[in-house]
């Protein structure tokens, strides 16, 4: 068990920069999901912890040791693929055996380990098989036996369940976060999924380009996106985007868009400290999550006139598309709300619900967390 | 009423199925004949192919004053086995047989050896220089023995001592035939198409490069191994030039230089020199029609390398 | 280092610049280590019997002798004579002649098979294992068998020429008729392979496009000139190549049923090599040839790298 660091780790493929200058800490016995879309960096994080690729700069360490010129097995991490990665030609037992024969075990370790590792993840009446003969699922928990057995500081885990039907890959889900309240092992998960990472993380590093662009608690990720990105990333439907700028009315502010003219709450914006930063930025964006918003009768005081375009319903809830403030608007309602196409209505929220981006994409509603690595710092004080 | 229905053709459903099945029977002869025309031709190329082995049979196992009879029939009067005799006792057959084993063997292995390290460094090691080196290999592909048969003669007569290699010798004959790039960049190849993942995953669990070379990726390259190993033992077994540059010496003949050195000796024992074709020719086509699936593999191979 | 508590950030990196190359570097080698050692093996016997021997190959054809004894500086002799001495482009005719020919036969009739097995599968193992066997020989036994075929005294096609009442022919005396026996035993012999070649080829060709071909009202030679003909074309072109390049190189059935005669008239460049090096002991003459052959091989390897990669190229940009 130990804690991994990275420390302004660089990578680079050719003149391509994957990881831009990421800096993370994984605490002892969290688990860290590092969530972003292909080409993040995301997993390229996750190689160079294994050593499996090189830094171009930057240190990892682990467990208060300096790894990065030191062999991927001496440095004790365990790695599942997304493709499971077992040897074809060998049975599971085999398999899960491998890496303690290479490192010499006596055999009655071995075997104990084995069959402690197959127990755990349910795997003792398949020992005998070939990799060949096992479902996605079985396959994927021999994966896990062989990262177990070794006893690893750390599991590094790159999409494992993307390879997996829909229903499999929710069982194994509640699985591996059963395993890893049982185990306790420091644990690196990279997906693209962000149902995933909201339901197995302690803490999510959201990456974009080769950037980090935030890491928190699910909650915080969700409820005070840094930026576009991470809250359009996270939620689905995503968060909706209006196009506008702000105007300061008599001590307080208020969001100008097409159509839109709403005042904001102060516990959002806070007015002092901000004007000049806002007024340099120039447009703003407004934030607002489909589950905020209310659908109200056209011509209400405070809100946002629309009309609905598309009516979908989905059993639990009704996903209504608006033509508001001059984009698409996706609100979640009522699923017997009586609402047809080409109705007119006004878009309510709560002020204190709302998210205001700059020009740069920041957030800058007063709780939200700067970009960065000193989000560390404000998710362990916060 | 009729001079309508005239104008319009036969009517008659009756009428238009007989056409049908007058062109439908018309067809079918047709591709019966093309058919029976395919088939004459493959024999024919059968025969062609296979017959003047099946011919060689015949003078093999006849005395040499019942070779040429007028007119020429294909069953000897009386089977004859001496001529298989004379092969085993007046000529180095034997000799040549065991030299052409060792030879073909020993090199088949070597080549095996050092291809399948070779191929796997290139396709899953990474240093710097990987792609010249390999670029320096696909190069010499295509480099001709001949152009090259006089330098090796005067390099494998000049070896030192303790390679025990000289002209007339086991290692000398051997050594020069086992650097083929053929062989390392099909193992290239075939490495290449397997997961990367494997190795990395072999990696984690701390195997070395050797370990990883024979644990995980040799037992899976199986099939491309058999098929290195059978094309190049065949290649080797047929192999002319390079044995007749460096053999002078009776005793350290292979096969086939040694029965190209029977013509000189034995011009007109037509017997014997049939005598000793068959025998070289009737275990490679047992070999053949057991292992005949790798065979045809590795001609395949060769189609499909591209 | 924070000035006011004086803790280091978690972050802060414990390596300077100069030491993290350093370490980095010896990292690496580490690896690059057991990548070389790998090769070695193979690296060393293919520079002692593959790379020095072409260079030497090159120095040689300024000397002479070197085989039986020390080898002895000659400047530009041997091409001098090389040069002035029909000999050899004789047999650079012999062999072009010899090449276009067993191609274009083997070529024409591997096809046809080819063709034919692939529509009439039935049955087709046991003619695909028959055309097969003549591969297996060895080509001196190749050599004997056509000695057979040809032989003036009982020889098979002299025995139907006098059965048919035209009279016995000598064959290996004629120079154009002796050329042919080499062309037909050596066609004999390749047409297995080449068969194979074809038959895999025709059969990467997805049926589909055939059918579509049918459907759309195409018939049987229509379809073979229009469709398969230009998907064949790159493993054609690939197979010219490389057919080129063995034939190039005949020699052994030269060696058991001509030996180059009659009066050089079947001698092909890797005879003429032999005959100067082994035979005559014109060693100058042996070297200065093998240089030419080699550059000739090396030409046509080249180019068929470039037929490659430009059809790739032209396919690309007619993609784009």
């Amino acid at each position: 068990m130990a804690e991994v660091l990275i420390k302004h780790l660089v990578k680079r493929f050719g003149k391509v920069e994957a990881v831009r200058d990421v800096s993370l800490r994984v605490a002892d016995g969290e688990f860290l999901v590092l969530l972003g879309p292909s080409g993040c960096g995301k997993s390229t994080i996750l190689r160079v912890v294994a050593g499996l690729e090189d830094a171009d700069a930057g240190e990892i360490v682990i467990g208060e040791r300096l790894v990065n010129f030191v062999d991927p097995v001496k440095r004790n991490v365990a790695m599942v693929f997304q493709n499971y990665a077992l040897y074809p030609h060998m049975t599971v037992a085999k398999n899960i055996a491998f890496p303690l024969q290479i490192a010499k075990k006596p055999k009655a370790e071995i075997e104990a380990a084995v069959r402690r590792a197959a127990g755990i993840l349910g795997l003792d009446d398949l020992l005998e098989r070939l990799p060949g003969q096992l479902s996605g699922g079985q396959r994927q928990r021999v994966a896990l036996a062989r990262a177990i057995v070794r006893e690893p500081h750390a599991f590094l885990m790159d999409e494992p369940l993307s390879n997996l039907d829909a229903q499999l890959r929710i069982q194994t889900r509640l699985e591996l976060i059963q395993l890893h309240a049982q185990l306790g092992i420091t644990t690196m998960y990279v997906t693209h999924d962000q149902v995933e990472a909201m339901t197995m993380g302690h803490r999510i590093a959201v990456m974009n380009h080769g950037v980090l662009q935030q890491i928190g608690t699910p909650q915080d990720v969700y409820r005070r996106p840094a930026n576009v990105f991470v809250a359009t990333f996270l939620g689905a439907p995503p968060m909706n985007m209006i196009d506008g700028a702000l105007e300061s009315v008599g001590g307080g502010w208020r969001f100008r868009g097409v159509d839109a003219d709403v005042p904001l709450s102060p516990e959002v914006l806070s007015p002092p400290e901000l004007r000049h930063e806002i007024e340099a930025r120039g447009e703003v964006k407004l934030g607002l999550r489909p589950e905020h918003i209310r659908v109200g009768p056209p011509g209400h005081d405070g809100g946002i006139p629309g009309r609905v375009e598309f009516i979908e319903p989905v059993g639990s809830d009704i996903y209504l598309t608006v033509e508001a403030g001059g984009t698409t608007v996706q609100v979640r309602t009522d699923p017997d709300s009586p609402l047809r196409p080409g109705d007119n209505v006004t878009l309510m929220f709560d002020p204190w619900r709302v998210h205001v981006f700059g020009a740069d994409g920041h957030n800058l509603r007063r709780d939200a967390p700067a970009v960065g690595s000193t989000l560390v710092q404000a998710a362990a004080a916060g | 009423m009729a001079v309508e229905s005239a104008r319009l053709g036969p009517a008659s459903g009756d009428e238009r199925h007989a056409d049908y099945a007058q062109a439908a029977r018309r067809r079918r002869t047709l591709d019966l004949g093309k058919g029976i025309a395919a088939y004459t031709v493959l024999t024919l190329f059968a025969v062609i192919a296979v017959g003047p082995f099946l011919y060689l049979l015949s003078p093999s196992l006849r005395h040499s004053y019942d070779l040429f009879t007028f007119p020429p029939q294909w069953l000897p009067k009386s089977l004859y086995l001496g001529n298989f005799g004379a092969v085993l006792h007046q000529t180095s057959y034997v000799r040549w047989g065991i030299n052409t084993l060792v030879f073909a063997t020993s090199v088949t292995l070597l080549t095996l050896a050092i291809d399948t390290l070779a191929g796997y460094a290139f396709a899953r090691m990474h240093f710097p220089g990987r792609g010249i080196l390999f670029g320096l290999v696909v190069a010499t592909l295509m480099i001709p023995t001949a152009a090259i048969v006089a330098p090796l003669y005067i390099i494998v007569s000049h070896l030192p001592s303790w390679t025990h290699a000289g002209v007339n010798t086991y290692p000398g004959m051997i050594l020069p035939m086992v650097c083929s790039p053929l062989g390392v960049f099909m193992m290239r190849q075939f490495m290449s198409t397997l997961p990367e993942g494997l190795v990395e995953a072999a990696r984690l669990d701390g195997a070395s490069e050797l370990q990883i070379f024979r644990k995980v990726v040799l037992p899976l390259m199986k099939p491309a191994v058999v098929v290195l190993g059978i094309f190049t033992f065949m290649m080797q077994w047929v192999n002319f030039l390079w044995p007749l540059a460096i053999t002078t010496t009776d005793s350290m003949k292979t096969l086939t230089v040694g029965i190209a050195s029977l013509q000189g000796q034995f011009v007109t024992n037509w017997g014997l020199i049939s005598a000793a074709a068959v025998m070289t020719m009737g275990p490679i086509i047992v070999v053949f029609l057991i292992f005949q699936r790798w065979f045809v593999q590795a001609s395949m191979a060769g189609a499909l390398k591209q | 280092m924070s000035a006011i508590t004086g803790e280091t950030a978690w972050d802060e990196l414990s390596l300077s610049p100069e030491e993290y190359r350093r370490a980095s570097a010896r990292y690496r080698q580490r690896r690059s280590v057991t990548g070389y050692l790998f090769l070695l093996p193979y690296f060393l016997p293919f520079l002692v019997f593959l790379v020095v021997p072409v260079f030497w190959s090159l120095w040689l054809s300024f000397n002479q002798g070197g085989i039986l004894d020390r080898a002895r500086f000659v400047g530009f002799r041997n091409w001098q004579e090389i040069g002035s001495d029909s000999q050899l482009t004789i047999s650079i005719e012999n062999t072009a002649k010899y090449v276009v020919a067993a191609i274009f036969l083997v070529f024409t009739l591997a096809l046809f098979l080819a063709l034919i097995l692939n529509r009439y599968r039935r049955g087709s193992n046991v003619f695909k294992l028959a055309l097969y066997v003549p591969l297996l020989a060895p080509a001196v036994l190749v050599g004997l068998i056509w000695q057979f075929v040809a032989n003036y005294d009982f020889g098979l096609i002299n025995l139907i020429l006098t059965t048919i009442g035209v009279g016995r022919v000598n064959i290996f005396g004629n120079g154009t008729l002796a050329l042919l026996t080499i062309v037909l035993a050596e066609v004999w012999r390749g047409l297995g392979f080449w068969t194979l070649y074809f038959l895999a080829s025709l059969q990467n060709i997805p049926e589909e496009l055939l059918d579509a071909a049918r459907v759309d009202g195409a018939r049987g030679i229509q379809r073979f000139r229009r469709v398969t003909i230009p998907l064949l074309r790159p493993m054609l072109l690939f197979a010219i190549v490389i057919a080129i390049i063995a034939n190039f190189q005949v020699f052994d059935t030269v060696y058991v049923l001509t030996q180059g005669g009659p009066y050089e008239s079947t001698s092909t460049m890797v005879w003429f090599i032999w005959e100067r090096l082994f035979q005559f002991q014109q060693t100058g003459q042996g070297y200065a040839a093998a240089v030419i052959l080699l550059g000739i091989i090396l030409f046509l390897t080249a180019l068929s790298f470039w037929l490659l990669g430009s059809r790739r190229r032209r396919r690309r940009s007619a993609l784009a």
